[in-house]
């Protein structure tokens, strides 16, 4: 990481030197956020890499958090490309983004191939193995059998159901509960980082609750988690139901794509599954291995993956 | 001090009791009516429905946002480019330098201004960053404070300085630095990014609004104490008022800049790291990537980094605003490494007159270089002419340490580049820390007793103080609260900010508000009453035993500056993620003035009230409580109302971590990219803060009033 930082910086000042003497020529150093969770840093990197490898460009990549800077980065022009917005979490699409009625200025270019699904979760210690609390804990019809033992001190009579951690994500969850007759209180832990430290807190104590989460994502290999059911998703159902498959996308500025069409010609082109990202999530989050030296392995063992997506040049 | 001491005369009349009762009487007079109140109305009362659709003012603000991004980007972009221009270099021209260089430039003022103990503090503390690799990051964090800090520095004395001339400019501008110092960030860093562009530029633009105001007030405030005398003999020879500024009132007033340079520099830090939320790098950066996956021991390193770098600018600054020209007796031998306490020591005393001797060579061989370059420049300034010359050879003989430093710069750079290749710092030393502190915090988290312990003191908050705290502020009729607050502020400061301070409520009422600022009152009110509990008693601790004080100032000082996200993370392990963690995280940012304020209004009182007491029969613990702290309530006071401000700045970071109220208000009006939300949020926080801020300043005025101390 260290390395690239440093590459970029140079290449930066060297950008911005160039600027200075007004050539296009400056126009070839790339701007992307580094993504939050691994899943999404993955995908950019890959693309990062075949940018720098195969197209003779150079990107700057910038640590921040993902919300709603990146949005307004994209939109001011500090940014070029961002990877894998997921869209019910996006918090400002409706702002943004033409097909949820926002004003245009970010485009989704193409779907990552990755695609999430969200759900409630219980640790496997509660209902599977000796000695678990809540054996017969199934689907959403057993939640209300088991109230009691997740309440806490905060909520009273009710069950304590720890919900999507940020208001503005399209969870429902309030909906849901009221849709299923839970009696449940619903927590929201305000940021992503405090749900999963409060479900590693939990979990390390072997305590029981039931919370939120979602797959793919980095948090199921530390903890081992099992899924309640809910009712099937359908359009009518919704928000009384499971959630709908969330496909992401790659996504940027239209100004952006007719610039640099060779660009986005290949971030149309990547394609990803949940396994092939999750693989790569695995060597990074549980050996610990950098993200740039997988993602390099990555691209010299599949050359047969990603030699397609390179668009032809010249 | 001695001006501020207490009226001896005032003893006596403490110790027989001689208190006003009628202000207890009133306040449980006042609660008891107000549960009445509350009784009588059954229910919460929401602010009217009515009269928050007529004030649609989250409307406004977008719709203001939105003409000022149309008509406004080319003037802020063009400001955006020269700062971006001028980070850009010094990061780059930093990071391309030999790293001893770096060591050489923070070390040698260090040595200079501070003596032995901090140059080594600071050698160590730069050497850290190298060592648990974080050496680019921190001279990005380095960068943006040394541009932010200069641009601060520029403006904050012009301004303070057409402040100290004209009343009524000072009059207007309070108000706004008010409220750039308490508005939360997160309410101008997302907008910001469109006006100024991601990272750097746009986190110096808000890096001056946060902490310009301590350079524009403590410069006013400088030049306007600056004594009659002075100014009418200055007058007396013909000084015009350039010349009374230029040659009078700044240069008495330095020390008074210093301090606010002080100031600003360890506010400009807090911001950095918050910087990173629009994409400014460096160590923030770093603790924030750590910290999303939950890298505890990892985010750690990173926070004290900038635990580091903050004591360093802190006492250096501090040390360059110290007089350093008082003359030390004959023989005496001032200790520089260890503590002057030791000095009958002979073994102490065999280390530092070796010390002393090798600080005395030194520094006569730094003179003596620099009276040789001095020479040689010399010379070639006589080239030139000839006055230059002994301006030349002067000016650097009394830079011993300057011109030395610079030659060592050179050298470094001469070797790095022809004999020996130094570049980076060396890998070799790196060392990691994360392991075991991880270890630590996965070890508490699971043992019972202590979780025992976290769970108990979750209870008793939960349960005694935020839940009936909270149902009782929102159950109470919201023109009550409002008229009572008006009344309480109408006696303690005045009608003026009286009628002030109801129209702000109603605004708050208006913006739709009411009921989340209620929650923020609650969860401040209870963090400052832990704040008070905790940090009274230790504050006595260590006023009373050097040894407490020597082992609590540096666990302090790291509260203060240690960025809240490393210890969010692990509070919430062992908290759990309820309100109450909200709470422990304010704590533990608003705690250490309440502490530092207590040492110093204890540590102040002169020795002949403790003697005077002691010969009216007075025991220790009587004179503690009778005598010692009463007179003490004036700094207490002063170390409440810092910790009500701190308090309600860390609202805007418990959000985060389950916080509720205004502050997460903000937060999530900055999710979804909302400015016109966010800046009524914050304008609720920033009018609670401006209130409480009143009132506690005038209930302390009168304290020490009727103390005679003032």
């Amino acid at each position: 990481m260290k390395a690239l930082n440093r590459t970029g910086l140079l290449a930066s000042a060297g950008a911005a030197l160039i600027a200075l003497g007004s050539t296009p020529a400056a126009a070839d150093l790339f701007k992307s956020p580094v993504a939050d969770w691994t899943g999404g840093a993955v995908t950019c990197e890959i693309i990062h890499q075949i940018l720098e490898r195969e197209m003779g460009h150079r990107v700057k990549r910038i640590t921040m958090p993902s919300g709603p800077a990146v949005s307004e980065g994209l939109r001011a022009g500090d940014l070029d490309y961002a990877c894998e917005t997921w869209p019910s979490y996006s918090t400002t699409k409706e702002k943004y983004v033409t097909e949820f009625g926002g004003d245009g200025s970010i485009r989704y270019y193409a779907p990552v191939g990755v695609i999430g699904q969200s759900g409630y979760y219980v640790p496997r210690y509660l209902v599977e193995g000796e000695g678990a609390l809540a054996p017969d804990l199934k689907t959403w019809e057993d939640l209300n059998r088991y109230k009691d033992l997740f309440k806490t001190l905060e909520s009273g009579d009710k069950g304590r159901l720890i919900a999507c951690p940020v208001s503005a994500w399209e969870c429902k969850d309030h909906d849901r509960a009221a849709g299923l007759d839970l009696e449940y209180e619903l927590v929201e832990l305000g940021s992503e980082t405090a749900h999963w430290a409060e479900l590693k807190g939990l979990y390390a104590r072997k305590e029981p609750f039931v919370a939120y989460a979602w797959e793919p994502h980095w948090i199921h290999a530390t903890l081992d988690l099992v899924e309640v059911e809910l009712p099937p998703y359908s359009e009518e159902a919704w928000p009384v139901s499971d959630w709908p498959e969330d496909v992401t996308y790659n996504y940027g500025t239209p100004s952006f794509e007719e610039e640099h069409p060779d660009v986005v010609a290949l971030i149309r082109n990547f394609r990803m599954s949940n396994s092939e990202q999750a693989e790569l999530i695995l060597a990074i989050d549980v050996d610990g291995r950098d993200l740039d030296e997988v993602v390099e392995e990555w691209l010299e063992n599949n050359e047969e993956v990603w030699r397609p997506w390179v668009p032809d040049q010249g | 001090m001695a001006r501020h001491a207490p009226r001896v005369s005032a003893i006596p009349r403490l110790m027989l009791g001689g208190r006003d009762w009628t202000l207890a009487a009133l306040l449980l007079a006042g609660v008891a009516i107000s549960l009445l109140v509350m009784k009588a109305s059954g229910g919460a009362h929401p602010f009217p429905e009515d009269v928050v659709r007529a004030f649609p003012m989250v409307e406004w603000v977008n719709q203001a946002e939105k003409w000022l991004q149309e008509h406004f980007r080319w003037f802020t972009r063009g400001i955006s480019e020269a700062v971006g221009w001028a980070l850009e270099s010094l990061e780059l021209f930093l990071l391309l330098q030999p790293w001893p260089v770096l060591v050489i430039v923070l070390v040698l003022p260090a040595l200079a201004y501070g003596g032995l103990r901090l140059g080594l503090f600071t050698s160590f503390g730069v050497m850290f960053w190298g060592a648990v690799d974080m050496w680019d990051v921190a001279i990005s964090t380095l960068s943006l404070m040394g541009v932010s800090v200069l641009l601060c520095v520029a403006t904050g004395t012009v301004l303070g300085i057409v402040c100290s001339q004209n009343d009524r400019f000072e009059a207007m501008l309070r108000p706004v630095l008010d409220a750039m110092q308490v508005m939360p960030a997160f309410v101008y860093l997302v907008p910001a990014i469109f006006f100024f562009g991601l990272g750097g530029p746009s986190a110096a633009m808000a890096i001056i609004i946060y902490a310009l105001p301590p350079m524009i007030r403590l410069t006013n405030l400088g030049i306007r104490q600056v004594s009659p005398q002075m100014i009418e003999a200055a007058r007396a020879f013909g000084a015009t008022p350039m010349q009374m500024l230029t040659k009078v009132q700044i240069p008495q007033a330095m020390p008074s800049i210093r301090l606010g340079v002080n100031q600003t520099i360890m506010m400009a830090l807090a911001l950095a790291v918050l910087a990173t939320f629009i994409g400014a790098e460096g160590l923030g950066a770093e603790v924030w990537r750590a910290i999303t996956r939950l890298k505890v021991g990892h985010s750690f390193e990173g926070g004290l980094c900038i635990v580091i770098m903050a004591v360093i600018f802190d006492r250096m600054s501090a040390a360059m605003n110290r007089d350093r020209t008082r003359a030390l007796p004959a023989g005496f031998l001032e200790f520089r490494l260890l503590p002057q306490k030791w000095d009958s020591h002979p073994a102490a005393r065999v280390v530092e007159i070796g010390i002393d001797r090798a600080w005395n060579t030194v520094g006569g061989a730094c003179t003596a270089t620099a009276r040789g370059v001095g020479r040689l420049l010399g010379a070639l300034a006589a080239l030139v002419d000839r006055s230059m010359q002994i301006r030349v050879s002067a000016w650097c003989a009394r830079r011993g340490f300057l011109v030395t430093g610079l030659i060592l710069i050179a050298a470094v750079l001469v070797i790095d580049a022809h004999l020996l290749r130094i570049g980076d710092f060396p890998r070799e030393w790196e060392i990691s820390i994360r392991e075991p502190i991880d270890k630590v915090v996965a070890d508490l988290t699971v043992y019972p007793p202590f979780i025992a312990v976290t769970q108990w003191i979750r209870a008793a908050v939960y349960l005694y103080l935020l839940a009936p705290l909270d149902r009782f502020l929102v159950e109470l009729p919201w023109f009550y609260v409002a008229g009572l607050v008006g009344l309480i502020v109408w006696r303690s400061v005045g009608l003026g900010f009286a009628i002030v301070t109801t129209v702000a409520l109603f605004f708050v009422g208006a913006a739709d508000l009411w009921t989340i600022t209620m929650y923020t009152l609650a969860g401040t009110t209870v963090s400052v009453v832990i704040c008070m509990v905790i940090g009274i008693p230790l504050g006595i601790a260590a006023a009373h035993s050097r040894v407490w004080d020597a082992i609590q100032r540096p666990v302090l000082d790291t509260m203060q500056t240690m960025p809240a996200f490393v210890y969010l993370i692990p509070v919430l392990f062992f908290f759990g993620g309820n309100p109450t963690t909200a709470i422990i995280a304010t704590v533990i940012y608003a705690l250490p003035p309440m502490i530092r304020l207590t040492t110093l209004g204890i540590g102040q009182i002169p020795l002949e009230i403790d003697e005077v007491a002691r010969s009216f029969g007075s025991r220790t613990l009587q004179t503690l409580t009778k005598v010692k702290f009463p007179l003490a309530i004036p700094s207490i006071m002063l170390g409440v109302n810092q910790t009500v401000i701190m308090a309600l700045a860390m609202q805007a970071i418990t959000p985060l971590v389950a916080g509720l109220g205004l502050g997460k208000e903000v937060y999530d009006a900055m999710n979804t990219a909302n400015t016109g939300r966010g800046l009524m949020a914050g304008i609720g926080i920033t009018l609670l803060a401006i209130v409480l801020d009143r009132l506690t300043q005038s209930w302390t005025r009168q304290q020490r009033a009727a103390l005679g101390l003032s």
